[in-house]
């Protein structure tokens, strides 16, 4: 009788039944696919190209980053499973449901309900793994050929998780429920709200909140070579730089706007300024952590996106585009397929010791090379530089040394000659020619063949491993790996947070029912109640967000040294997350809306 | 006589056509002046809350008009409604329904606000109604910081705050303990001889009920019997009342 009870009661309310499913399966979703690329073999070897170790600790940092974010949200989703279904226990229990059996009732249903959102995840998962993989492939150009969708490990890993975590929330739930009385559990949404009127503690902890923050904020613009300083410092001050914030700053300033009945007393903004500052007070915990959170998959995707520019930066770092050292006719034929910005050709003549250069070439097309300047931690800078011939003969200097990496046996010294001295000096003819092109990006599949078809010894090999093309493939792999790496985390992170705070929010719509009800009955328009909800919740997403976002601006400075411009093409990760953010909060507003508005 | 209420032959049936109806309310007649105190007994199913329902607005009757101040609330479109229940009624709920996230001060002050009084005009007539139901000390405080008879006077100010045409009471001593019920009816009763506060109370409560002028009896979905206090006392009126119960079928 009392499992149809227990049916009957999630039945009538399946819509809200149905949005803590869904956000459970997404859970579960994001979990699958961000194992699936943790340990997918292939992807992390051959496509992420990157040293082992340093990949492996980034995505077991990841890996708990996911575990316990997810965590914290199935414990949200959990404490909205249990507002929602406490009154429905409370009845059955003044029914005279024994304790055991209503226990044994509860137990089922929240591991019933975990297991059956984390395979409905998995298999969704499957799915979106598939497809967004294709889609990020394609629409960032990455070169990624190894990634694995099925991954047994994966499917079984997350499995073990939600098993795990729902054990334990069942456990809770039976704990929290039989031990509570029927009466509370019948009346949990009438309980009185506490106040505090410490105010001036709340001022030296506001104060002392944005101190910390301000240090957490310089700390991380501290050279780039006390990173095992800086993280864990910036780590401590900004996290309880945030919680202070969250716990005091905010609601003193709420306090402020009510103390100023001009602004207050204005349609019934005095009632979401009330609901905002026990809101708040009751959220300081789930606020700091969205909003870490929130920085942190920001950082994630504008970091990932970022190593988008290393390429570029491959292209820069190098002047030629092309060398070529064996020119055969098919290498000629590819040659003329580029479309040619410029073209030098050196001869030189190959001695026991020494290579000596027709000076008459360099004269007509002077040789260039890239000229590297460092300040302090900062992203090197790349010149366009013209070698002076004293520099090309120079061992040790830049412009001598670009030369003979380009060169079979370049470890000979090198020497200019003039033109009527170089036609008596014996020994073996050779040349150099290098290339530019006009589109680096555009030429590359023609410059890579040029490059195959000259590997016929390895020792032009050698010399060819140092060319443009060549780093830009490393490069390529890498920065592809990081980028997918970054949007991905990001993402997962953003749709865990922005459910937590939805769920939230959400859990505690039932017992605000009766104060936007009681508005309505004193004349209040629904409209009104409407902007009030859209402002409230509005100020609760915008809150973390907002701090989120300061702290990534700062938090980029971290990069100063791995990537050239950590701020370049920001705007674009941060629309990206701004948009799925807002969907969020307007998925958020209307599910509220319909509790609390429901007639 | 200025008629501030004005029921006129109200029903209510709920369930849609073709399914099986209820009606809940069958043809309402009654009128009430200004400056009455006016109960309305009945027992539970009499259709007490539905009628009270429709009188604030809070819900249309089937059939039949309503006029509140000369306003046939009947036509009003759902913002008519809210903005008519924000100027012209004033409610007052068994539990008291403070919100808990406001001062008392602030619960008082927002059916002005709502109204779009300033600032400057709120406070003074906050302060006014305060003092005549002596709840000025714990203007500052928040509802779940005093007791139930003090919640009470709270809820009361901030349904006479704005000076509604009618005040709305349901059941309004049901969370009280005899003391604070017996304060908050005689304060009732004095804002309604000495400040012509038009009252309308639905209770089952004799006691409640012996403070109006006025008793109406609702059975079964219609008005039955009246009882008219005239000059007789409050206590003579009480023993009367109980006495009519005693003999009702």
């Amino acid at each position: 009788m009392i499992w149809k009870l227990s049916l009957t009661g999630i039945k009538s309310r399946l819509k809200d039944y149905t949005v803590l499913f869904s956000g459970l399966v997404v859970a579960s979703t994001i979990f699958y696919m961000f194992l699936s690329l943790a340990i997918n073999p292939g992807f992390m070897s051959k496509d992420v190209n990157a040293p082992g170790q340093y990949l492996s600790f980034i995505f077991g940092f990841g890996i708990v980053l996911l575990a316990i974010i997810t965590f914290v949200y199935l414990v949200y989703a959990n404490s909205f499973l249990l507002s929602m279904r406490q009154h429905d226990y409370g009845m059955f229990m003044m029914l005279g449901a024994k304790s055991s059996k209503l226990g044994l009732l509860i137990f089922c249903e929240t591991l019933l309900t975990g297991i059956l959102a984390a395979i409905l995840g998995i298999i969704v998962g499957l799915g979106l793994t598939a497809l967004v993989s294709k889609l990020l492939i394609s629409s960032l150009d990455l070169h990624i050929t190894h990634f694995q969708i099925i991954l047994p490990n994966a499917i079984l890993w997350t499995l073990i998780f939600f098993v795990v975590v729902f054990f334990l929330a069942a456990l809770r739930n039976v704990h929290k429920l039989v031990r509570s009385k029927v009466i509370d559990l019948l009346h949990e949404n009438q309980k009185p709200i506490k106040i505090s009127r410490k105010n001036g503690l709340r001022v030296v902890e506001a104060i002392l909140g944005l101190l910390l923050l301000v240090a957490g904020y310089y700390i991380m613009g501290m050279p780039a070579n006390a990173i095992f300083f800086i993280i864990p410092a910036a780590l401590v001050t900004i996290v309880a730089g945030s919680y202070f914030t969250f716990d005091s700053f905010f609601t003193l300033i709420i306090n402020l706007l009510l103390k100023k009945k001009g602004f207050a007393y204005r349609g019934i903004r005095v009632f979401t300024l009330g609901q905002l500052k026990f809101r708040i007070r009751d959220y300081t915990r789930i606020l700091s952590v969205i909003s870490l959170l929130f920085a942190l998959a920001l950082g994630a995707i504008t970091v990932g996106l970022n190593f988008n520019s290393l390429k570029n930066q491959a292209v820069v770092s190098d002047y030629y585009d092309a060398q070529i050292v064996q020119n055969t006719p098919a290498v000629q034929k590819n040659v003329d397929k580029l479309d040619i910005k410029s073209k030098a050709t050196y001869h030189y003549v190959e001695t026991k010791k020494e290579l000596f250069f027709n000076k008459a070439d360099f004269d007509k097309k002077p040789f260039k090379y890239i000229k590297f300047s460092q300040h302090g931690n900062d992203f090197p800078t790349y010149t366009p530089t013209v070698a002076k011939t004293k520099d090309l003969v120079t061992p040790g200097n830049s412009a001598n040394t670009r030369l003979s990496m380009m060169l079979l046996n370049g470890t000979k010294k090198i020497e200019l000659v003039s033109p009527a001295k170089f036609n008596t000096i014996q020994g073996q003819k050779k040349f150099i020619t290098l290339i530019r092109v006009k589109d680096f990006v555009k030429d590359y599949p023609t410059l890579t063949k040029i490059e195959k078809l000259q590997m016929t010894s390895p020792m032009i090999s050698r010399v060819l491993s140092n060319t443009k093309p060549f780093t830009y493939q490393v490069v390529l792999g890498f920065a592809s790996g990081f980028e997918f790496m970054g949007f991905f985390l990001g993402i997962a992170f953003l749709t865990m947070l922005a459910s937590t705070l939805m769920f939230k929010v959400l859990s505690g719509a039932a017992s605000d029912k009766v104060r936007y009800e009681m508005l309505y009955k004193i004349g209040t328009r629904e409209k009104m109640l409407r902007k009030s909800i859209r402002n409230e919740i509005g100020v609760l997403f915008a809150l973390p967000g907002a701090l989120g976002i300061i702290d990534v601006l700062f938090g980029l400075r971290l990069f100063k040294a791995l990537l050239p411009k950590p701020y370049m093409g920001i705007w674009l990760p941060f629309l990206i997350f701004i948009v799925l953010y807002f969907i969020y909060y307007i998925v958020t507003v209307k599910l509220y809306e319909n509790i609390v508005l429901k007639k | 006589m200025n008629e501030i209420l004005v029921v006129d032959n109200v029903t209510k049936t709920y369930g849609k056509k073709g399914e099986k109806q209820y009606q809940a309310l069958k043809g309402i007649n009654f009128k009430i002046a200004a400056g009455e105190f006016v109960a309305i007994m009945g027992a539970s199913g009499s259709g007490k809350t539905t009628l009270l329902n429709i009188l604030s607005t809070l819900d249309k009757p089937t059939t039949g008009q309503v006029f509140i101040n000369k306003h046939d609330v009947s036509t009003l479109n759902t913002n008519q409604m809210a903005d008519f229940r924000s100027k012209e009624i004033g409610f007052i709920f068994q539990d008291f329904n403070l919100l808990e996230n406001l001062s008392n001060r602030e619960n008082i002050a927002l059916p002005l606000s709502l109204r779009g009084l300033s600032a400057r005009r709120i406070n003074p007539l906050v302060d006014r109604i305060a003092a005549k139901l002596g709840i000025k000390e714990i203007l500052n405080k928040y509802p779940a910081e005093i007791s139930g008879g003090q919640k009470q006077r709270v809820a009361a100010a901030r349904a006479l705050v704005h000076e509604p045409s009618i005040l709305l009471a349901d059941e309004p001593t049901g969370a009280l303990d005899s003391k604070s019920a017996r304060e908050l009816l005689n304060t009732m009763e004095n804002l309604n001889k000495h400040d012509g506060v038009t009252t309308l109370m639905v209770t089952h409560d004799p006691f409640s009920a012996s403070f109006a002028n006025h008793i109406l009896f609702i059975k079964d979905g219609k008005i039955g019997e009246q009882m008219i206090k005239g000059e007789k006392s409050r206590t003579d009126f009480y023993h009367e009342l109980i006495a009519h119960l005693g003999t009702e079928e």
